[in-house]
């Protein structure tokens, strides 16, 4: 619900019960006045009549009509000369209730002790109190309604601008925010906090470049330096045990310098530094299978192709490169001898299924850093860590099964497309090939 | 051939110009730009290792000074950063290749080789020892004068053995210089083994030399003073 409903509603609320508790203090209040002027009324015309009754001018006639009754009184005249009767009677010829107030009066008379009631029917109508407050009541609404809308258009968009420009910020950019100037308090300091978070997310944020910058250039110098030493030590009159050492060495080092620019390479995709562009896909897909057509051909592997043409991605290309090359080696390094690779490529994805040994963990696992199966342990285990962080900057989904002595790697372009379809689709089509093949 | 090899790191800048020394080079070191500046003015130079981070400026900008000053010698960037940035910036700038720390000494030198090689500065196209000679223009390899049938990693491994002759190339640098960034695992042992392996027989078929003998452990080194 929208904060000007909220707020109008209850407003709204407030009004009414506000009114209606105002209505019935002032319909009592009314009430209460107008019995006590008719008390007043009735007291001082039965003095008039009992003036007259002492005087002895009061005749029937002028009694006639009159709501009054004289009676005499047995016994001594009450302490308090007058008393004043209040009950409801209901009328049968308007057919509603009728509050009457009598007074009575004692006089005495000589001997006598006169007893004078007179009476009167005052009204207070319900049903035209709640009118006049439904009429009071209803133009208020509609004001207040009115009102919120149009004052809400001006107060409230300063509020709606920084809205705005907070969808919009992209801290990649690394562009300070720019927030509308406002008059109201509680907008400017959202604003003023707004503006400070963003600013220091952005300064946060160049830190950390800076840092995973420096930090792959200052461990790659020295790591430079190292294998520099030791490839010149290495040409030097060395013994077997020695050179065996060497070798160990000249691993370690170039494994150190891989897991260090992966790392780089995840930390700058975490970061989306990298601006996508159209590019042909197909093409990078043609050029890396080119590339590892040696080691291919060397493992005696038999690649199957099949390529559709004018496949087109948004992404960085190097990206693209990396993606595909990342999952073409991981297919060649996973395969076995005499093993076979089928690529396909369509609108909708991109697989790479290969032969090979069963995974050792759960397939979906294989996606974390350093997770490894360990019949590769030459690898650094950052390879399809890379592939999943290049499918999410490209907004891709990356999806590994394993199926019957084939790993299938799927990379889908289409976020929305149905998978398990998809899925389904390809077993069935790998296992013609299978079957083909045999 | 004459080197200007601009490096900060005195280490590094020591072990390049021991290796290229061992070539035949002549190396001046500079750990500055402004040292840098100071000797392009007094001399000439046939190559130019440039570090891309100095501690007072950037290479990319002395980089545009040498081009600016129409200075006719080939730039090889080294650098730290694989950032793709820095390689396309470095490389638009003018400069004739790009390297990535850490990096392997014959590497650098097969690279270095290859712009010399490209601005024909020795006036040749041809690499030639004994009865094996490359045609680097049209990637042809000939031993004792008959064309030889070689793939492209062949060709390409024959070519950086013959450069870096004599020196003990580990298998990892093969593996770097064959594939670049794709060597990505180790298990590229196995494809150099192969690649050397098929080389070999290719050669001593065509009655040539086999000069490349395994060095136990590390690699393999191209043997110049080996006689069948």
């Amino acid at each position: 619900m929208k904060l000007l409903t909220k707020i109008t509603i209850w407003y709204i609320a407030i009004v009414a019960i506000i009114m209606v508790v105002t209505m019935l203090i002032a319909r009592h209040n009314l009430e209460l006045e107008n019995k006590q002027a008719e008390i007043e009324r009735l007291t001082d015309r039965n003095n008039g009549i009992a003036e007259q009754i002492k005087t002895g001018g009061l005749s029937s006639v002028h009694l006639e009509g009159e709501a009054l009754t004289i009676t005499k009184w047995a016994g001594p005249i009450p302490s308090s000369k007058t008393t004043v009767e209040e009950n409801t009677v209901f009328n049968k010829h308007i057919g509603r209730d009728e509050h009457k107030i009598t007074v009575n009066s004692f006089y005495q008379s000589g001997s006598d002790v006169y007893k004078i009631s007179s009476h009167n029917y005052i009204t207070l109508i319900w049903s035209s109190i709640l009118q006049s407050l439904a009429m009071k009541l209803l133009p208020i609404i509609l004001c207040i309604v009115i009102a919120a809308s149009l004052i809400s258009r001006y107060m409230l968009s300063p509020f709606r601008k920084t809205l705005e420009a907070l969808r919009s910020f992209n801290i990649t950019e690394r562009k300070q925010l720019e927030l509308a100037p406002t008059t109201t308090k509680e907008f400017k300091e959202l604003n003023l906090f707004v503006k400070d978070m963003t600013d220091k997310a952005i300064a946060e944020y160049a830190t950390i470049k800076e840092f995973s910058e420096n930090a792959s250039h200052e461990l790659q110098t020295p790591l430079a330096v190292v294998q520099s030493k030791l490839e010149l030590l290495t040409g030097t009159n060395i013994d077997e045990t020695q050179a065996a050492l060497m070798a160990d060495m000249q691993n370690a080092i170039e494994k150190l310098s891989r897991i260090n620019r992966s790392l780089t390479l995840l930390t700058k995709l975490e970061n989306h530094e990298f601006v996508p562009s159209d590019i042909k896909f197909c093409r990078i897909v043609k050029d890396q299978l080119a590339l590892y057509e040696d080691r291919l051909s060397l493992k005696q592997i038999t690649i199957q192709q099949q390529l559709d043409k004018n496949i087109h991605t948004h992404m960085h290309p190097a990206l693209a490169e990396i993606l595909v090359g990342n999952l073409l080696s991981n297919a060649i390094r996973h395969n076995i001898e005499g093993g076979a690779i089928v690529v396909t490529l369509t609108q909708q994805q991109l697989r790479i299924s290969n032969t090979g040994l069963p995974p050792e963990l759960p397939t979906d696992e294989l996606f974390q850093r350093f997770k490894k199966s360990n019949q590769s342990a030459d690898s650094t285990g950052l390879g399809l860590a890379i592939v999943k962080q290049i499918c999410m900057a490209s907004n891709f989904t990356a999806r590994y099964e394993y199926d019957g002595g084939w790993h299938h790697l799927m990379i889908f372009f289409d976020k929305n497309v149905n998978r398990s379809e998809v899925v389904t689709a390809v077993k069935e089509q790998v296992e013609e090939t299978v079957l083909q093949r045999s | 051939m004459k080197v200007l090899l601009v490096e900060d790191n005195k280490e590094l800048a020591e072990s390049i110009s021991d290796y290229l020394r061992g070539e035949g080079y002549l190396i001046e070191k500079a750990h500055t730009v402004y040292d840098a500046e100071d000797k392009l003015i007094a001399f000439s130079y046939d190559c130019i290792l440039l570090d891309l981070m100095l501690p007072d400026g950037n290479g990319i900008d002395l980089l545009r000074s040498i081009k600016q000053d129409k200075i006719n010698s080939g730039v090889l960037i080294i650098s730290a950063k694989d950032a793709l940035d820095d390689k396309v910036a470095g490389l638009e700038d003018g400069a004739d290749d790009y390297i990535t720390k850490p990096f392997h000494l014959s590497e650098l030198h097969a690279r270095l080789k290859a712009i010399y090689r490209r601005k024909k500065l020795d006036g040749s196209n041809a690499v030639v020892f004994n009865d094996i000679s490359l045609d680097t223009n049209r990637m042809e390899v000939m031993v004792n004068d008959a064309l030889l049938d070689v793939t492209r990693k062949e060709y390409d491994l024959l070519l950086y053995f013959i450069i870096n002759k004599d020196r003990v190339l580990s298998r990892q640098a093969i593996a770097t210089h064959l594939w670049g960034d794709q060597a990505d695992d180790l298990a590229n042992f196995d494809f150099v083994y192969q690649h050397v392996k098929n080389l070999r027989k290719k050669i001593s078929a065509a009655k040539g030399n086999d000069y490349i003998e395994t060095v136990y452990g590390v690699g393999y080194k191209f043997n110049s003073l080996k006689q069948a």
